[in-house]
């Protein structure tokens, strides 16, 4: 009887078939935005904690307190000293001054995220408040090896030191940020410097000669291949390794200044935090050139901006219980840091990210209730024209509940439809979209999330939405007296 | 038998109460061909909606072989009529989007028979009404009169033990209602009632059994003998 039914609501949208696309399609509209929205978010989130699950949740950062600050401004890309009013990307800000001085090694305090200077031009100041940022940042780095023994719970423990230095090279000049990580931190930690996996040449074979490894994007920008010379702060060093790009998006946008960077949108979520900082300098490989710290501190000791310690934590050990020990290690060697776990650093960009998705549906749900309404309205239409309808089926035996679910199941059934094929739109938009807002969003290509949940929630609540859409005009139609139902024209 | 005791059926028109049947008492043998007539407003479609339990009388009983129709639910009543009674309207009231087998098959299919026993059904009835080669036109491509038969093949369709019909011919030509009637009339030799409220006093002459109405109360009912 309800397979009877059921045929009868098919063969009734089917005859009023330009209504009933128009009324399907304002479901459609719905369900495409909200299995759009939501497959992307998810597919973005989980692309975001591969991020932090590669770096490892066992790694605790120790970021210098005090040197945030200036930190987060010197985090970034290269500033080209030569001419042509160049635009330095800075880690999330973009230096728009032009450079004022003649090619060969302009320095731009100010885009060093010094906010303090004013004016387009450097100044003394400029250069004093830079100096006694790199005195700051460089008397916070602690003492690793004394540190694995007050915090027993740590299992290594390396610095990674970066600092701006002024780079020469024969096409070029300008600042970049070097990276001096120590041969045992590369072993230690390559997931903390995106696996610091070689494109081209060698990763560095002693720490006696000057040798340096490039970034991806540092070395298309600086026009770099291995065997090259480059002068960090007027010492020669050698080109040895080329870094793998750590995404898609720094392969297309090339040299773009004024394109998003491509640090990662976790890096781009940022709070502004020492989470801020621990992101930028750990995620962002390609805008930096790396020199072993047994060689940089012979040779470029005099500019260490800032030294972040990294720390790993024996497996099964409580991370919030290292924590405190590292506090208290941090007290007694008369440092000043603040640690932070890989863990508590994907928290916190999670957190933004189901806000923001959670925003994003309720704007999708709002266009899923509208074509609610467009589903009731039409529903409560049909009732007024098929009210004679409705008093034939009575006459000829329909009870009241065979009239109310014939309604139901004609509303529900658009309201199916509609969700199929929102589904379908939606996946498509999402897989179309998650290329295009992959390399923007800075987590390369990603999957949308389209599982099994969202796949039969998606259908359940269209036919769902459908049906209650269709409660209110199905009631009153099954309790239509049958003859003036009859007697409607 | 269908006996109808002292029924008073009163209706709300705004305000106004406008009293369609006053103590309308009858009984309505099975196996006769009977006729109510009445001028409009004198309550005879009222009365054959009564009949078919399609409502119900504001006072009074209507009885049925012994059941009284006034004490069922809305359930019962539709399930009443879906057994026992066959309509035919004198706008035939066939769905549109639905082809001839489908309107007919429709009564069987709001009842447990598959769509294939359904059609089938249908499709005996529609042969019944020389209507076997239109199954699948829609009402709109039917004639008047194809789309009257349509309609008695519906109210066939069930095996009804009642048929009532409102002004049948009403929009036919003289010889589609003939032919209309003579369907009708042949249902009688089955045992069932069949009940046609006309003003047609041509059909009353044919009738066994032809009841006037006037302001909603029976002003004669008489036998008559005719050839069959």
């Amino acid at each position: 009887m309800k397979l009877n039914l059921f045929r009868l609501a098919l063969k009734n949208i089917r005859s009023r078939r330009t209504r009933s696309w128009l009324t399907i399609l304002g479901v459609l509209v719905g369900v495409t935005a909200v299995v759009a929205l939501l497959s992307i978010g998810t597919g973005v989130q989980e692309a975001v904690l591969q991020q932090f699950e590669d770096i490892g949740y066992d790694i605790i950062v120790i970021a210098p307190m005090g040197a945030t600050g200036q930190a987060r401004g010197t985090m970034g890309g290269f500033m080209p000293g030569s001419a042509q009013g160049g635009m330095g990307r800075l880690g999330g800000q973009t230096a728009t001054q032009p450079s004022t001085a003649s090619s060969g090694g302009t320095f731009s305090p100010k885009a060093l995220g010094d906010s303090s200077s004013g004016g387009d031009e450097a100044t003394a100041q400029d250069l004093e408040a830079l100096r006694d940022a790199m005195r700051r940042a460089a008397s916070t780095s602690l003492d690793t090896e004394l540190l694995l023994t007050q915090v027993p719970q740590l299992i290594e423990a390396g610095t990674l030191g970066t600092q701006i230095q002024p780079i020469e090279t024969a096409t070029t000049s300008g600042f970049l940020r070097v990276s001096t990580p120590s041969l045992d931190f590369l072993e230690a930690f390559p997931s903390v410097l995106g696996g610091f996996d070689i494109e081209r040449g060698t990763s560095f074979t002693n720490t006696t000669e000057n040798q340096v490894i490039v970034g991806a994007r540092s070395a298309e920008l600086l026009e770099m291949s291995v065997g090259d010379s480059i002068s960090i702060n007027s010492i020669p060093f050698t080109v040895v390794g080329i870094l793998e790009s750590s995404d898609q998006a720094s392969e297309e946008e090339e040299a773009d200044d004024g394109a998003l960077s491509s640090q990662g949108l976790a890096q781009n979520l940022g709070t502004g935090s020492s989470t801020d900082l621990v992101l930028s300098g750990l995620t962002n490989t390609d805008d930096s050139l790396f020199v072993l710290s047994e060689r940089a501190s012979e040779v470029l000791v005099s500019r260490a901006m800032s030294a972040v310690t990294i720390t790993r934590v024996e497996p099964g050990a409580s991370i919030s219980e290292a924590k405190d020990a590292i506090n208290v290690a941090i007290g007694l060697q008369e440092s000043a840091g603040s640690p932070i776990s890989i863990q508590e650093v994907a928290d916190e960009i999670q957190g933004t990210l189901s806000l923001i998705e959670t925003v994003l549906a309720s704007i999708a749900a709002v266009a899923l209730i509208v074509g609610g309404v467009g589903l009731m309205n039409t529903m409560y239409t049909a009732v007024l024209e098929r009210t004679r309808e409705i008093g034939i089926l009575k006459s000829v035996g329909a009870r009241d509940e065979q009239v109310l679910t014939l309604f139901l199941i004609d509303s529900g059934l658009m309201g199916f439809i509609g969700g199929v094929l929102g589904l379908i739109l939606g996946s498509t938009l999402s897989l179309l979209g998650s290329r295009l807002l992959g390399p923007s969003l800075g987590v390369g290509s990603f999957t949308p999330i389209i599982d099994g949940w969202l796949v039969s929630g998606v259908l359940v609540f269209s036919f769902i939405l459908g049906a209650l859409s269709g409660v209110w005009p199905a009631w009153r139609a099954s309790r239509l007296n049958p003859v003036d139902a009859l007697a409607a024209e | 038998m269908l006996v109808l005791h002292d029924v008073h059926k009163t209706f709300l028109m705004g305000e106004t109460q406008v009293h369609a049947l006053r103590g309308v008492s009858l009984e309505l043998p099975p196996g006769q061909f009977s006729v109510i007539m009445g001028h409009s407003g004198s309550g005879k479609s009222t009365l054959m909606h009564l009949a078919g339990s399609l409502d119900v009388p504001t006072s009074g009983r209507v009885e049925y072989r012994g059941l009284d129709l006034t004490t069922l639910t809305s359930r019962e009543r539709a399930d009443f009529r879906s057994s026992d009674v066959g309509f035919v309207f004198q706008k035939y009231n066939l769905v549109g989007n639905l082809t001839a087998m489908e309107n007919v098959a429709l009564p069987l299919l709001l009842r447990n028979t598959t769509a294939k026993q359904a059609n089938g059904q249908a499709l005996e009835a529609l042969e019944q009404v020389g209507l076997q080669d239109r199954v699948a036109h829609r009402p709109s491509k039917l004639s008047g009169g194809e789309q009257q038969r349509v309609a008695i093949a519906r109210a066939l369709v069930n095996d009804p033990t009642m048929i009532l019909a409102d002004e049948p011919t009403g929009n036919l030509d003289t010889a589609t209602g003939e032919r209309v009637l003579g369907l009708l009339r042949q249902l009688t030799d089955d045992d069932k009632i069949v009940l046609v409220v006309t003003h047609n006093p041509e059909i009353a002459s044919i009738a066994d059994l032809v009841v006037y109405l006037r302001d909603g109360q029976v002003e004669s009912h008489h036998f008559q003998e005719v050839a069959r």
